[in-house]
């Protein structure tokens, strides 16, 4: 039995559209199930109220191009600010574990916001994290990611971060959104190998999921000894989902809780919302919680075949040759516009597919073995042509960074649409645009 | 000109029982006799005598009562069998169950929809034992049955068709979303229905011999009232706080909140009002080990009150949560903060040099001075004081922290009220000083704190709630308080004619019950379109009308 928290928030006055997937239904059935249970009722389970994130919160994590004015973000912030109120009991020891079991989702928003994309527009998890970091003064945090697609924002986020070691388990990006999430995506210069992706063929099942996360990911979460274990809890990966085809069940969903034990896990995407959901929730939180999670039984079978083990176990063998032998994806500039220092590049763009916008993205860091590094975001807009730049110095940021994280500041801001300085050592937001100039946020 | 409205309230405390007898809101008489645990028929039809309401034409007698809330605490209860349909999910010792149970096969969903079919030779099997047992009670409950009672509803044919003399209850009457809470409510509600027919027949028959053709009716947690007759009998728990609640709300101004707090000789009641309505509780009421789907006022009751027993602890002193009887100053067995409120001169009874006598007990002989019994008598209160200063901080909390599950709660918030207390009980003005010091606000004492709760009981008005449950695509419809369920034949997308439809509903079921709809309000509409492939093809839809707990007008001086 586990001291376990809930923030159950359906958002049941919103939706992306009527007959849109992130729809007021979406845990509707979720809520029948969850209180008829009686899981709230559990003697060790604690339900909390949802909160509100503060724009200071969201802006230490992620920057919302033009402003955070030009977006949408009521639910967003609820969902984020939901996982934050678990977040300071976990850290308060009110809980052992908890689930924000909130909508919308966030994985696929990154370090810079230029509209919804994949359903997300705030990163829930990630402006936790940066929250209990700034906080309780958290050093390392572990993130296991197992909705069905590739947590790509999240990565985004904490590619630079020595301190947050990202992993996805998720359908092979070659046959599923956002087409991303290959071995060789590894983490930047300063945070290489604290990123790991295992995409995974269609069919894998249960046995095959349990396979990955007791051969590959535990012996990398034990290894990397994180204070906080997080879990982006996608239940996409059920065999009745629309669009994947992972055929995990729902005492699947049950064990992988068990064999990660994540400190906090926040719902993800999943959208069998009458044959899944309700039962994918049920024993995660039960698993949670120290439960009995066997008799959970979804009301069909899987009915598609399943992979062959054999054949699965070969193929994870050969990711991880793939994912040892990778290679670094950036380029080392001496750039003389930049402050002093080597700076890594690595361009690349970024599809928000909720609204049809192409983003074009510059992305550098400074080299550095001291610390994250200071990083510097260069991003536009392709159809407006509008340019924004993120400047973020780090967590734990040595002299040398914060000295040219603050040069780049002075030098950027007045020169594009608009520019965030994110300076997470001393949780100081300034963001500049052409109508407001220079604000503290 | 309208006949008078003479209206009786009566209040059977743990210690004592409180009457009023009203004339057009104005106190006539007021009485108060010690509580005989064991006869609470007795002890209201003493308190009646004592009211001489036999003189006047009352028109309606209302009765808190803690009959039910003692005979479950004592496990006086019939004996009734609990047969459960639980299908899959959660497993069922996953929380404690007080009362045994037997599991049948049969699966709902949770839009009940079946899963799985019962088992008739499970069903034949149980016929032997009440083939033997002929007039047992049972209550049948499944998981999801509020969505479709079709299982509970099938083997209570099945079994009355074998054994006709079986008492039968159902779990989807009570229609809320908890499967555990419902069975033992189902449970609860039909073990002790016996007792509080008993008692409710023997005091309307009391009363009409002496020629007093008065409605009786019954105070419930929810702080409404209802014809005893249509009362269900487990909803008559926890009608004390909802009393003294009410109490407050009858002698303060409209539209005010505060915390009533009423301080008895064993338990203090503690309850919440906001801009004149008391708060209801989200959760139904637990009682003893029972969690149960009664609706009730967000209260909270703590065993400590005037006449709680103080006892020597080491050096210093301890509040007993029990009573040993009345005060020493009042020639009790032992000190109570009662002594320590007549040592200070707080209460206007007592003889405070038994008071004195009492409180030296607990002081060690060096210190048996006047200097130190002062201190002592201040502790004490300020003890009292505190614990109930921490359940009014906890009741607060539960305000505070009610979840939310709509963007547009979470954007508006619970605006900050500032509160002052209402005090009622026989401790009211003994403690009024400490408990203002202690919660940093003012303390205001009605001039009837010693039948606060009487008056309240009296004034009270009927509660309504009537909560629509419509799911177009699956054509069927329910109603979450009596468990109502029935085919939809309206639109798949309705707008305005689900309102229409949910108003009718409601009047049939007030008129039922005979309470006149008036001041009703209606909830917004919960929409939830039902997609299919891209495609609306239906809607669930949740709406209620309800009639807030109240009071007829406020106590006129």
């Amino acid at each position: 039995m586990k001291r376990s928290g809930i923030v159950f928030f359906p958002a049941f006055d919103w939706s992306l559209g009527d007959t849109h997937p992130e729809r007021e239904e979406r845990l509707l059935y979720t809520q029948e199930q969850f209180f008829e249970e009686g899981v709230m009722e559990l003697p060790q389970v604690k339900q909390y109220a949802p909160g509100l994130a503060s724009m200071h919160e969201v802006l230490r994590t992620q920057a919302l191009f033009p402003s955070s004015k030009q977006h949408d973000l009521a639910a967003h912030l609820i969902a984020a600010g939901s996982a934050i109120v678990l977040g300071d009991a976990w850290a308060q020891h009110e809980i052992q574990n908890g689930f924000a079991l909130v909508r919308p989702p966030g994985h696929h928003s990154g370090a810079t916001v230029l509209g919804n994309r994949g359903f997300c527009t705030l990163n829930n998890e990630a402006i936790l994290i940066n929250h209990l970091r700034t906080k309780y003064a958290i050093q390392k945090i572990a993130v296991v990611d197992t909705d069905v697609h590739h947590g790509d924002g999240t990565q985004d986020i904490f590619n630079h971060d020595p301190n947050v070691l990202f992993i996805s388990l998720h359908q092979d990006g070659r046959t599923l959104y956002p087409g991303s999430g290959f071995t060789h995506e590894k983490g930047g210069p300063n945070a290489w190998d604290t990123t790991l992706n295992i995409p995974l063929p269609p069919g894998t099942g249960d046995e095959g999921i349990h396979y990955v996360l007791e051969d590959w990911i535990l012996p990398r979460l034990r290894d990397f000894k994180p204070d906080l274990v997080i879990n982006s809890a996608g239940q996409d990966n059920h065999f009745t989902d629309p669009l994947a085809s992972m055929n995990v069940t729902a005492q699947g969903y049950g064990k992988i809780t068990e064999l990660i034990q994540p400190d906090l896990a926040v719902l993800e995407g999943g959208y069998s919302i009458e044959t899944a959901l309700p039962y994918v929730n049920l024993a995660i939180f039960l698993a949670l919680a120290g439960e009995d999670y066997s008799q959970v039984k979804e009301p069909q079978k899987p009915q598609r075949p399943l992979l062959n083990f054999q054949e699965l176990k070969r193929y994870i063998k050969e990711l991880k040759v793939n994912n040892k032998q990778a290679n670094p994806q950036w380029t080392i500039r001496e750039e003389k516009t930049l402050p002093s220092g080597k700076w890594a590049y690595i361009p690349h763009s970024i599809y928000y597919d909720t609204e049809g916008i192409q983003e074009i993205r510059q992305d550098r860091v400074r080299i550095c073995d001291q610390c994250g590094g200071t990083v510097l975001i260069e991003s536009q807009n392709a159809s407006t042509g509008d340019k924004f730049a993120l400047i973020r110095i780090p967590f734990n940021a040595c002299t040398g960074c914060r000295q040219a994280g603050e040069d780049l500041w002075e030098d950027f801001k007045g020169r594009k649409t608009s520019v965030l300085l994110q300076n997470q050592f001393q949780d100081l937001i300034r963001f500049w645009d052409i109508h407001e100039g220079v604000r503290n946020l | 000109m309208h006949p008078k409205e003479i209206q009786v309230g009566i209040d059977v405390g743990g210690t004592f029982t409180d009457a009023v007898l009203l004339e057009e809101n104005m106190i006539l008489e007021k009485a108060k006799v010690a509580t005989q645990a064991d006869n609470v028929l007795g002890t209201v039809l003493q308190a009646l005598e004592v009211l001489k309401i036999y003189r006047k034409r009352v028109t309606r007698i209302t009765v808190s009562t803690t009959l039910i809330t003692n005979a479950i605490l004592q496990n006086n209860l019939s004996q009734v069998d609990l047969l459960l349909f639980p299908g899959s999910g959660m497993t069922l010792n996953s929380l404690t169950w007080p009362v045994p149970y037997q599991e049948m096969k049969g699966e709902l969903d949770y839009r009940g929809r079946e899963i799985s079919p019962p088992d008739e030779l499970e069903w034949r099997r149980l016929l032997n034992r009440y083939q033997e047992l002929p007039e047992s009670k049972v209550a049948i409950v499944g998981k999801f049955s509020h969505r479709n009672n079709l299982h509970e509803h099938d083997l209570a044919l099945f079994l009355r068709k074998h054994c006709p003399n079986l008492e039968l209850s159902l779990g989807h009457e009570w229609g809320q979303t908890s499967f555990y809470r419902r069975s033992l409510t189902t449970y609860l509600n039909l073990a002790c229905a016996e007792i509080y027919q008993a008692f409710a027949e023997q005091l309307q028959q009391a009363v009409a011999q002496k020629g007093c053709s008065a409605q009786i009716h019954v105070l419930k947690a929810d702080g409404g009232i209802l014809p005893f007759q249509k009362l269900r009998p487990i909803e008559s728990i926890y009608s004390g706080p909802a009393a003294s609640v009410l109490g407050g709300l009858a002698q303060s101004d409209p539209g005010q909140s505060f915390v009533v707090v009423d301080i008895g000789g064993t338990t203090t009641d503690i309850g919440l009002i906001l801009s004149g309505e008391p708060l209801m509780s989200i959760h139904g009421a637990k009682i003893g080990a029972f969690s149960t789907l009664v609706r009730t006022l967000a209260v909270r009751s703590i065993p400590a009150g005037g006449d709680s027993t103080l006892l020597l602890d080491d050096d210093d002193f301890k509040l007993a949560p029990y009573r040993l009887g009345p005060a020493y100053c009042l020639g009790g067995p032992a000190p109570t903060p009662t002594d320590a409120m007549c040592y200070l001169n707080l209460i206007s009874y007592g003889d405070r040099a038994k008071a004195e006598l009492g409180l030296t007990q607990l002081l060690p002989e060096e210190k048996r001075d006047p200097l130190h019994l002062h201190q002592l008598s201040e502790n004490i209160l300020i003890r009292l004081a505190d614990r109930i200063a921490q359940a009014v901080e906890s009741l607060n909390q539960e305000w505070h922290e009610e979840p939310a599950y709509k963007v547009w709660e979470v954007l508006h918030p619970h605006d900050h009220k500032n509160f002052f207390i209402w005090l009622s009980g026989g401790g009211a003005s003994g403690l009024a000083k400490a408990l203002s010091a202690r919660l940093l606000t003012s303390v205001k004492i009605g001039d009837y704190p010693e039948v606060s709760n009487a008056i309240g009981a009296a004034l009270a008005r009927p509660t309504f709630s009537c909560t629509l449950h419509l799911d177009t695509f699956m054509k069927r419809y329910r109603i979450e308080e009596t468990g109502q369920q029935g085919e939809w034949s309206g639109s798949r997308k309705p707008h305005k004619e689900v309102e229409g439809f949910l108003q009718e509903i409601a009047g049939k079921i007030a008129n039922d019950q005979g309470i006149e709809l008036k001041e009703t309000q209606t909830q917004p509409f919960d929409f939830f379109p039902v997609v299919k492939g891209y495609q609306t093809v239906g809607q669930i839809i949740r709406g209620s009308l309800i009639v807030p707990p109240g009071v007829r007008g406020r106590l006129k001086p």
